[in-house]
């Protein structure tokens, strides 16, 4: 398995880091609503914060990172 | 001088009364059902004893539509009439502005720790010790975004 895009852990990952860790149990609220693209969900948090969605660009995947 | 057949008086089969298909655009207010008094188009010796049928069965009038009356529009003073003012004398003689930070009584300081306390604190540590294995096992999965490590390792530190 490896990650992809547009399910639970992807979505929580931009409403994490868009929304604030403090914030944790709405962003995982959100990130179970089947939403139909990961760009109709980018739109939503667009709208929500007024800002750029955070977390899961490109240039910060580092695949062979650890966790802890 | 001769009459054609089709215009001599009497019955006849071919006029539009006797045609079952001839349906009055204008439903009930039309002529079909109800013998119109005076009609003499039957045949010969049949006009008196199909009217004296018709007038033995009357058939009800059919109800003419009438318009349901609307409510009268209610005033704006008989609206606002019910409304309290902010300000005005509760029961326990204290205005019921108070604990709200506008107007006059107490503001949000005399309200109950537990209307003031944040519960998100408390929903967010539930949910992290719920999430908090898979949540994990996804930070290990090959080209999961830094970003979301971050958030895992905040997660998990808030946990310790």
């Amino acid at each position: 398995m490896k990650w992809v895009e547009n399910n639970f852990f992807d979505h929580l990952d931009k409403f994490g880091n868009s929304l604030g860790y403090d914030n944790f149990g709405i962003a995982v609220c959100l990130s179970m609503v089947p939403w139909q693209s990961p760009q109709d969900r980018d739109v939503f948090i667009m709208t929500l914060t007024g800002e750029d969605v955070k977390g899961g660009e490109p240039s910060t995947f580092n695949p062979g990172s650890a966790v802890m | 001088m001769t009459t054609a057949p089709e215009n001599r008086g009497g019955f006849r089969p071919t006029a539009p009364q006797n045609n079952p298909a001839n349906v009055s655009a204008t439903g009930g207010n039309g002529q079909s059902g109800q013998a119109v008094p005076g009609y003499t188009g039957f045949a010969y010796g049949q006009n008196g004893a199909l009217e004296a049928q018709a007038g033995a069965a009357k058939m009800e009038q059919a109800p003419s539509p009438t318009a349901a009356s609307a409510p009268a529009p209610a005033s704006m003073a008989s609206i606002l009439g019910g409304l309290m003012p902010l300000d005005a004398e509760s029961q326990d003689d204290r205005p019921i502005s108070d604990g709200v930070d506008v107007g006059r009584g107490r503001g949000s300081e005399a309200l109950p720790p537990a209307l003031n306390s944040d519960t998100r604190i408390t929903e967010n540590i539930d949910l992290m010790k719920k999430y908090l294995p898979d949540l994990l096992d996804a930070a290990r999965l090959p080209g999961a975004p830094d970003s979301y490590k971050r958030l895992v390792n905040y997660v998990k530190a808030r946990l310790i």
